[in-house]
């Protein structure tokens, strides 16, 4: 099931041109503490993340997974090397300025606590849109809904939902907003193999049929087979990449770490 | 456990110091009451003691109200005489007169420098003068006076300086001999003490005629045998007592004072620790929710429930312990505060500094202890029951609502309480359940706040729309969590609640009683004096432009053959009618002026009046076209004396028959009219008043031939005055600078007790308005402490709605208007229910009373109560925008 999925996806020479990238890391460096405590989250990493790609980051704890995609999406400030997000470099960017970025342009699921317990599933859709006081354009939002299967769950709270349904609500808002590209932080954490398996999915089909940009960091090999590509980290580098990813082909670069 | 107890303390410094400054507010106050009335209960008794440590004997008059108010012709007086006669008495060592009375020091202008300074009579003798010369000498010389230092700065004089004075007879011009002190302070007096030389003391401050109001001995030989001796010289006029009883009494009148301060203050005090303890609950539960996962984690490893308890409850007494020491520090600082704020707008309290007592600290450190143990209490007994497994579960948003059995018992007392209030003011149910509606509103206030905090979270969320979707999300916090938004928001309930009803009761009371007591008086002024209104005052008021008309009254206070003292009273009877609010029952008044005849004042008038002059038609009042006509009345004392119809409240008809006035109240009855020189007349009663103020002061009324030939040649001692209209003001003012100089002279509007009554309630309701401020800043600080948790509690829920892309400033906005919210809620509950029961007891008390709210006022209190709601917003505010956007990310 895996294989089929990625023979249709990955980007062939002929659909490659002008490669336009969603976001993008030069250099980037994250230090933190002083002297004798300098610990280096990221130690020199460079990284394109094209659009209409699915990519998933992995590597053990304390490998930076999470920094990088803390910097790339403009949560984080690197310490030295350059972001961009389409053609916007963050590095210059205030506070501010950097807030209304991420409300337009990126989109976020994370692994918990990703919604507004007294706001409706519709309501937390809609929310970065009701931030910037805008309404969400009403066939995109029925084509969104329907596509995470939410249809008739729109006027219930988080707390009528199940842990699968609050993240598809997630996907959704990430979604409706039209980001630029979509950061997920171990997306399927909390959820029961079925419930991850559909969020998974839905995730795919936003940048096949949606024509979204995902990253994702995960360390759950499965969860990583549904990405167009992995890449490895470990103690602040991309160690490597895998394009086309099956469970055996990760499971297999795993076990190289250890060694 | 206790190490684990410290630890947290340390480790979390901003609860700490939330905990800490609440209790600190509260205690502090408490403090600083028991240190002002100890500083002033020490400085008064000490004066007192050190005043009159040498007396051996006090002579005193037997009569103290002939004293005050007969003249120097009076025998029962101590005067010149009584002085020599005393200074006679073998083993008399030393004899000193003492007299108090206001005098005050003029600046150019005639302002006086201070308010209630005092002349007293310089004591020669050296171990009787408790005043001591720390510069010049003593007075000499009629016009040489000695000043206090004090005063003698306040004013720039100095030994040599000329002043002048304001006195019982006048103005006069001094020389500074000397500069007083007493003991360690400055003066005897808060006001200032001026020292007269024996010599001419008599007269200034007798107001021209000499009267003491007592003689100070020193002995030396058996004091009993001396005693006896002076008894024996001077007669049945005087008292002779020791030094221990004279200090003994003036204490007490001095404990009278301190009597009244003790109250006001622990009342504040109270108010605070009430609020206080709720802020420290509502705290307390929050930091043991936030906590959980730790209680959950000593739990899983092995520790009990109890243990866990305890701990909370050590850290409960650390913080108790450590506040209340702070609490008395700052209490200290605080009374020291209070008596500087006094005696700049001169009211000084006397005593100066801090009087700290080990029963003073005491206390504060027990009551602030208990009060912080059992606030504490119930969230570490709820800690205990912690269950082990929430140690693996991550941490969510305290989402404890309330039983919806709370809610419905909330509001069911709600509804009965509201049921009852309602039903016993309209009569509906007996008043006597007034109580008990009372009480179940505050139970229900108290069970059902969550139940009002979710309703009214819901009903401001609409109007919260207009700040956009921060509105909207903070009216939805609001209502998140009911409990901890009505604990927060009762903190200020309590304050609010209290001012709005004793402010809107308290103002309709006071113009109800006000309005009956105004109908007793008819003069516009009253000029009076217990000495004389000397007769260039009386002329100088006739000429004063405005004054329509003035009726001088000369008074006499007479013994009667029981001893009992009766007033005596002539005045201008064409003047009378037109200055005075003098009401005739029966007979004439024409007989009275020209005859033999005696006006009398029947007393059983008075309460009738008070009665009907509210709920009945006000037409028996101004109907009679001329109260004093000659023709027959229409009323009769019969149909004016309501005996018969309501009985007369016990307590409102205080004055003892016979006082001033007799119980005969019949044209033609005789009675017994005692006479200047110990005898007496039989006078028939030619005309009956009603008991108006104006006539209580007049005792038997004579003609003035009549007067003459029972009393003689009498002072003045009142005036009556009625102004032309619209002159009020203008006549007020002329009347104060002609009596300025005179300082035993009073000008007063005529309806003073009305006006002296409404200062009071004025004074109440400023002072509880006082107290508001105080509880609302201790609520101020449980709103903070309440919002700063909960945004740390939802960190991770901020941190995500940051990254989605809510600037700092619209968190800022919500959580802002979090806190404002929560001041409105408080604002409206306290406000609501304070002006409710307001109308519900004002109502029940008499349906004459109009509520006549003063919208204002009760504006402000509510511009108050939403103010600290707005003040409290903005250190959780700061600290909401500064949650870091990769709080969302942490799964701790």
């Amino acid at each position: 099931m895996t294989d089929s999925r990625n023979e249709s996806a990955a980007p062939t020479a002929s659909q490659q041109s002008p490669v336009q990238w969603a976001a993008q890391v030069h250099d980037g460096v994250k230090r933190y503490g002083r002297g004798d405590n300098t610990v280096f989250a990221l130690s020199g990493v460079t990284v394109g993340f094209q659009q209409g790609q699915f990519t998933a980051i992995m590597g053990p704890s304390g490998s930076g997974k999470s920094t990088l995609m803390q910097c790339a999406a403009g949560l984080d400030r690197l310490t030295s090397g350059r972001v961009f997000i389409g053609d916007t470099e963050l590095g210059p960017l205030n506070e501010k300025q950097l807030t209304l970025l991420r409300r337009k342009k990126v989109g976020f699921v994370f692994q918990q606590f990703n919604l507004l317990p007294t706001l409706t599933a519709a309501e937390n859709i809609a929310f970065p849109l009701t931030l910037a006081k805008r309404r969400p354009d009403a066939a995109w939002m029925d084509q969104v809904v329907s596509t995470v299967g939410l249809s008739d769950r729109l006027r219930h709270k988080p707390s009528e939902l199940s842990g699968g349904q609050q993240q598809r609500v997630a996907v959704a808002r990430a979604l409706v907003e039209r980001p630029d590209i979509i950061f997920a932080d171990e997306p399927t954490g909390n959820l029961d193999s079925h419930s991850s398996g559909e969020i998974l999915s839905f995730m795919r089909s936003a940048v096949d049929d949606l024509g979204q940009t995902v990253v994702m960091v995960t360390h759950d090999p499965v969860a990583a087979t549904y990405a167009h590509r992995v890449l490895f980290l470990t103690d602040g580098k991309i160690t490597d990449e895998l394009m086309a990813p099956t469970r055996d082909s990760i499971l297999d670069r795993m076990r190289q770490f250890d060694s | 456990m206790l190490r684990l107890a410290f630890k947290n303390l340390r480790a979390n410094l901003s609860r700490l110091i939330a905990m800490v400054t609440a209790v600190v507010a509260g205690i502090a106050f408490l403090a600083a009451g028991l240190m002002l009335t100890d500083a002033v209960r020490v400085a008064l008794l000490g004066g007192v003691a050190d005043q009159y440590q040498s007396v051996d004997l006090a002579v005193v008059p037997a009569d103290q109200i002939l004293a005050t108010f007969g003249g120097g012709d009076s025998t029962s007086a101590l005067n010149d005489t009584t002085l020599a006669a005393v200074r006679s008495v073998s083993g008399v060592k030393a004899a000193a007169p003492e007299r108090t009375v206001d005098v005050q020091l003029l600046t150019a202008s005639d302002e006086a420098v201070s308010a209630r300074t005092q002349g007293r009579a310089w004591i020669s003798d050296d171990a009787l003068n408790p005043l001591t010369l720390v510069a010049g000498r003593a007075p000499a010389t009629a016009n040489e006076v000695v000043i206090d230092r004090n005063l003698a700065e306040k004013a720039g004089l100095k030994v040599g300086s000329s002043a002048r004075l304001a006195t019982p007879i006048g103005p006069l011009k001094v020389q500074v001999a000397g500069l007083s002190a007493f003991g360690r302070n400055d003066a005897i007096d808060a006001g200032g003490t001026i020292s007269f030389p024996e010599s001419a003391a008599g007269e200034v401050l007798g107001g021209g005629a000499t009267s003491w109001s007592r003689i100070l001995v020193r002995t030396s030989g058996d004091t009993a045998a001396i005693s006896a001796a002076i008894s024996k010289q001077l007669g049945e006029q005087v008292g002779v007592i020791d030094g221990a009883a004279l200090i003994e009494s003036e204490q007490q009148s001095s404990a009278a004072f301190i009597g009244l301060l003790r109250p006001v203050l622990q009342a504040f005090a109270l108010l605070s620790l009430l609020v206080c303890g709720f802020v420290i609950f509502n705290t307390f539960s929050v930091v043991v929710t936030q906590r959980f996962r730790e209680l959950a984690l000593i739990r899983a490893i092995g520790g009990t429930p109890a243990q866990v308890r305890r701990s909370l409850m050590l850290e409960g007494l650390g913080i108790g312990l450590l506040a209340s020491a702070l609490g008395i520090a700052v209490g200290a600082l605080l009374s020291i505060g209070l008596q500087s704020l006094l005696s700049a707008i001169d009211i000084p309290l006397p005593g100066a500094g801090v009087k700290v007592t080990s029963g003073t600290v005491a206390l504060c450190m027990i009551v602030g202890t208990l009060v912080t143990v059992a606030s504490v209490a119930v969230p570490a007994f709820r800690a205990g029951r912690t269950k082990p497994v929430e140690a693996m579960r991550s941490a969510a948003v305290d989402r404890t609502g309330s039983s919806t059995v709370r809610l419905v018992v909330g509001g069911l007392l709600l509804a009965t309480a509201i049921g009852l209030l309602i039903g016993a003011k309209v009569g509906a149910v007996p008043k006597v359940l007034l109580g008990a509606g009372t009480s179940l509103l505050f139970a229900g206030l108290v069970v059902g706040g969550p139940l009002l905090a979710r309703v009214f979270s819901k009903a401001l969320s609409v109007p919260m729309r207009v700040f956009g979707l921060t509105g909207r999300l903070a009216a939805d916090n609001c209502a998140r969590n009911p409990k901890r938004t009505a604990t927060t928001a009762n903190a200020l309930v309590i304050g609010l609640f209290l001012v709005t009803l004793v402010t809107v009761s308290g103002t309709a009371v006071k113009k109800w009683s006000v309005e009956k007591l105004n109908t007793l008086s008819g003069s516009d002024y009253i000029v009076s004096s217990n000495a004389a209104v000397p007769d260039s005052v009386v002329k100088g008021i006739i000429a004063t432009d405005g004054v329509a008309g003035a009726a001088a009254v000369r008074v006499a206070v007479v013994n009667d053959s029981t001893g009992i003292p009766q007033i005596i009273s002539t005045t201008d009877f064409d003047q009378l009618a037109t200055t005075s609010g003098i009401k005739l029952s029966s007979g004439s008044l024409d007989e009275v002026a020209n005859g033999d005849g005696v006006a009398v004042v029947d007393l059983t008038t008075l309460l009738s009046d008070l009665v009907n002059s509210g709920s009945s038609s006000k037409s028996t009042d101004s109907s009679e076209p001329n109260p004093l006509d000659t023709s027959p009345p229409s009323n009769n004392p019969s149909s004016n004396n309501p005996s018969s119809n309501n009985p007369p409240n016990d307590e409102t008809t205080a004055l003892p028959p016979g006082t001033f006035g007799t119980s005969e109240t019949e044209v033609g009855s005789t009675v017994e009219v005692p006479t200047i020189n110990g005898g007496s007349e039989t006078l028939t009663v030619a005309a009956v008043l009603n008991a108006k103020l104006d006539a209580l002061t007049l005792g038997y009324l004579v003609g003035p031939a009549t007067f003459e030939r029972l009393v003689g040649e009498q002072p003045v001692r009142q005036v009556f005055i009625r102004v032309e209209p619209g002159q009020a003001e203008a006549v007020g003012l002329s009347l104060e600078r002609l009596t300025r100089q005179f300082t035993t002279v009073d000008v007063q509007p005529g309806n003073f007790i009305g006006q002296a009554v409404g200062t009071i309630f004025d004074f109440l309701i400023n002072a509880v308005n006082a107290l508001l401020a105080m509880s609302l800043l201790i609520a101020l600080i449980g709103i903070v402490n309440t919002m700063t948790l909960s945004i740390i509690e939802r960190r991770q829920e901020l941190g995500m709605v940051r990254a989605l892309g809510m600037t700092r400033g619209q968190v800022g906005a919500m959580v802002g208007l979090e806190a404002l919210m929560l001041g409105i809620l408080g604002t409206l509950i306290g406000v609501g229910t304070g002006l409710f029961l307001g109308w519900i007891l004002i109502g029940s008390l008499d349906s004459s009373i109009s509520l006549g709210v003063d919208w204002g006022r009760v504006a402000l209190i509510a511009a108050a109560g939403c103010a600290a709601g707005a003040l409290a917003s903005i250190l959780p505010t700061r600290r909401a925008t500064r949650v870091d956007v990769l709080a969302a990310m942490q799964a701790t």
